[in-house]
């Protein structure tokens, strides 16, 4: 019998005995996989995607610029967020209902707006609030952020409307001035320049009160038309047929010019109020809760499938259990062949650490890939988790994970004195993949050399690429995969080298 | 004193420089130890020891619990690298055994390295597939378990069977592959006396075979199963002879039990005392009994028979008398535990 066919048996006694004692384990097993089965079909039950909403207290203080009633306009406004909990003018007693926990949040409204903003600042909305997660905090921070944006939309939009209103009268005075201009025209053309200067100071009062009223009115008009035109729009701004309007109107008055010349500025004069009047009609069609709010987005995703919370965590709960297995069992698996002594065995045995590696390996990779077919199939035809891509190329990322994190278990092994020591071990690795390979956080909230951790990880490889296939429904990022298998093999090589060391010097 | 210098003088000659007679025997030795040390930190487990075990031979190795048997056992088979000295087995330096080298020895560790949550015929496949037995290896299997009378017990988990049952399955696990040579640490420990005698009946069988045994036993008695043993104590290796020859070192000769059919009298007594092939003390075992030692039983037995018949003293028998190994044994560690 030739010597490979001796180290096939001699590998295949540590799978056989691997295989044997893990079966003798029935409840092990049914464990790994009904558990996290389990764990993720509760959460989906459980699991609400609905923001947060806060029991909000306003406080009113005397000197306010806003009415309770507005208060309340708004807190309505923005229920989704907040529910309305009553406003109060004392701070104290506000501080008081939150500290209890009557209350999650309290908003204070700013005093002594109008002054605050004549001096050129901002006037300040105080949210107080008792939380200590960070997550919760940022939260209040972009409800805040949220709530100002509606208040000066409202501001806005009061602003609008009253331009609006506005709007009535300057209609008037241009019909007005496009009067006093014909009349103008006829006195020039006539040589009554008695007449023509009468009609021009006529003219000149009506571009007086539509250069002061248009100029609010139509602003909100000029600066949406001068957004577009940064868009490719092309339409003078209000401003400037404005500044045309009062230019041709002052030179109007200039004795100096030939007849010809005054007829002409006559036509450009009436050209703009023209102009005024068409723009002025164009921003009354205009709803004002459209002119403050122009824009709006829409979100339209180019993925197969929408993946609910439940389905976007399933991949990465996957990379992350199987790891844990591995990396358990491997780190395990040594250290007890150790205290049982039967590195003793070993030691005389023709045994070599390629053998005894190589048996332990395709055992506990059979083992994981046995529990990773049935928890995938669970998940996917009993909790309906979407499976887009390949089920060969989801198979080849799952033995890669199983791969890289039994070297992580076997070096873990091999280093550690007591079963007690490779638990620990394991739990590190368990706690830093939890925390540095995106399952609970994105990737790029870590700071760059930090995402060296990361990529150590088998689960953050894993997460990516299952998410990618299962979610995507595209091939694996070879470059991940490849990198992951390399990572593996890095490390049972040197599993080995250590295994060697232990095998030659069992005691 | 005389005990003590006796034991200098084995000491010695153990430790000496081999002879070309010797070297001689090295060479159809299958282990071959000299200056055998090993440490651990400050602590000396094995000191200074030196011995050969000739081919197709059962050697004993004897000793008290913690004399540094377990150690030496694991010097021979490379576990342990020596402090000092060196140890070559079947011609070569155990740490260097290659596969196939490996192939040929057996080893059964004092204590169960199996797996508790196998099987009893699972623990012993295992043990057969380390050593790379072939498929068809059941029959074998089967037979080891027979041995050592398991067969019955095949199916049952490691975990639940009784101590002296593991020591069965370590030494079947020991024997499947069919070894050349075998190092048993202690494998009749805890086995009942009935199947004791069975293992060695087929530990001589082995021996018969061919096959050389390195055994070490606290069982001191089992030493008269072996054709050479070593008696060791506190690391050191006392002597190594056949068992005839220990007895004979120990009590610095042989023994004859010397048995009238009238009281001896002083006089005689004196007289018995004074002959030369007497050696050292004489001693009355009862009115009408003499243990005398002797250079060599089976000539002072008529010498004996003369100077009887010359005094007129009626001789009921003259016999050599073997003392147990356990009285042996302590009559050879004595001195040194005096001594410590």
């Amino acid at each position: 019998m030739g010597n490979f066919f001796r180290s096939i048996i001699r590998a295949s006694s540590f799978f056989r005995k691997e295989i044997f004692e893990i079966l003798r384990q029935p409840r092990l097993v049914t464990t790994l996989v009904l558990g996290p089965f389990l764990i993720l079909f509760i959460f989906g039950i459980g699991y609400r995607d609905q923001s947060r909403n806060l029991r909000t207290l306003f406080v009113v203080l005397p000197n306010s610029a806003i009415a309770a009633q507005d208060i309340q306009q708004y807190g309505q406004n923005m229920s989704s967020l907040f529910t309305y909990a009553g406003v109060t003018g004392d701070l104290n007693e506000a501080l008081d209902r939150l500290h209890r926990g009557q209350v999650d949040l309290i908003i204070v409204e700013p005093v002594d707006v109008i002054s605050t903003i004549k001096n050129n600042q901002q006037a300040t909305f105080t949210f107080y609030h008792h939380e200590i997660d960070p997550v919760q905090v940022s939260y209040i921070n972009y409800l805040g952020w949220l709530y100002v944006g509606e208040v000066n939309q409202q501001v806005l939009l009061a602003f609008a409307i009253q331009g609006q209103k506005d709007a009535v009268t300057l209609h008037a005075s241009l019909q007005e001035a496009h009067q006093n201009v014909s009349a103008m025209r006829q006195a020039v053309q006539s040589g009554d320049q008695a007449l023509a200067h009468q009609n021009h100071q006529k003219l000149a009062g009506n571009v007086d009160t539509v250069s002061l009223a248009a100029g609010t009115s139509l602003g909100l008009l000029d600066s949406l038309q001068q957004t577009k035109s940064t868009n490719g729009g092309n339409t003078d701004p209000v401003q400037a047929v404005l500044a045309d309007l009062r230019q041709n109107t002052s030179q109007l008055a200039n004795n100096t010019d030939t007849k010809d010349e005054r007829l002409a500025r006559l036509d450009k004069t009436d050209q703009d109020i023209t102009t005024l009047d068409s723009k002025l009609t164009e921003f009354q069609s205009i709803k004002p809760s459209i002119i403050v709010s122009p824009f709006r987005s829409e979100t339209k995703s180019e993925a197969n499938v929408q993946p609910t919370l439940l389905d976007f965590f399933v991949p990465a709960v996957l990379a992350l259990l199987l790891q844990h297995v591995a990396v358990t069992f491997a780190a395990l698996s040594i250290v007890r062949e150790r205290n049982v002594g039967t590195m003793e065995l070993f030691t005389v045995s023709p045994l070599t650490a390629a053998e005894a590696l190589f048996g332990k390996y395709i055992s506990y990779m059979l083992f994981g890939g046995v529990i990773a077919a049935i928890l995938s199939a669970l998940l996917v035809f009993i909790l309906h988790v979407p499976m887009l891509g390949n089920w060969w190329y989801f198979a080849l990322v799952i033995a890669a994970v199983l791969f890289t994190s039994m070297g992580i278990g076997f070096a873990i092994s091999i280093v550690s004195q007591t079963d007690s020591q490779a638990v620990q071990y394991s739990m590190i690795i368990l706690l830093a993949s939890v925390f540095f390979s995106g399952f609970i956080m994105g990737l790029e909230k870590l700071w760059q050399p930090v995402k060296v951790i990361s990529w150590m990880l088998p689960t953050t490889y894993g997460t990516v690429l299952l998410r990618d296939i299962a979610l995507r429904g595209v091939s694996p990022n070879w470059w991940l995969l490849g990198s992951l298998f390399a990572i593996g093999l890095a490390l049972m090589l040197i599993s080995w080298r250590l295994m060697r060391h232990l095998i030659a010097t069992s005691l | 004193m005389k005990g003590n210098d006796k034991l200098t003088a084995v000491e010695q000659e153990i430790s000496a420089p081999v002879s070309s007679s010797e070297m001689d025997q090295v060479k159809s030795s299958v282990i071959s130890a000299r200056h055998l040390t090993k440490k651990f930190g400050d602590e000396v487990a094995v000191q200074d020891i030196s011995f050969d075990v000739p081919r197709a031979s059962i050697f004993g190795f004897i000793g008290p619990s913690g004399s540094g048997k377990t150690t030496t056992v694991r010097l021979l088979t490379g576990v342990y690298k020596p402090t000092d000295g060196e140890v070559m087995v079947m011609d070569r330096n155990p740490a260097k055994f290659s596969h196939n080298e490996r192939a040929l020895l057996g080893y059964m560790p004092q204590l169960f390295v199996l797996y508790p949550n196998l099987t009893v015929w699972e623990n012993l496949n295992f043990a057969a597939s380390l050593y790379g037995m072939g498929l068809f290896r059941g029959k074998r299997l089967k037979n080891a378990l027979r041995f050592v009378e398991l067969y019955e017990h095949r199916v049952k988990l490691a975990r639940n069977i009784s101590g002296g049952m593991l020591r069965r399955l370590s030494l079947a696990a020991t024997l499947v592959h069919d070894p050349q040579l075998l190092f048993l640490d202690e494998p009749t420990a805890g086995i009942d006396p009935v199947l004791r005698h069975k293992f060695w009946d087929h530990f001589r069988e082995l021996k018969n075979q061919g096959r050389t045994i390195f055994i070490t036993t606290q069982y001191v008695s089992e030493a008269d199963n072996c054709d050479l043993v070593g008696v060791q104590n506190n690391g050191k290796l006392l002597l190594v002879d056949t068992p005839k020859g220990i007895r004979h070192h120990a009590y610095g000769g042989d023994i004859v039990d010397f048995h009238t059919t009238e009281p001896f009298n002083f006089q005689a007594e004196a007289l018995l005392r004074s002959l030369p092939f007497v050696l050292s003390k004489t001693f009355r075992t009862g009115d009408n009994s003499m243990r005398i030692i002797v250079d060599q039983a089976s000539t002072a037995t008529p010498e004996l028979m003369g100077w009887a018949h010359q005094q007129n003293i009626n001789v009921k028998t003259v016999e050599e008398y073997m003392p147990p190994f356990e009285d042996v044994f302590v009559e050879l560690v004595r001195p040194q535990v005096s001594h410590g």
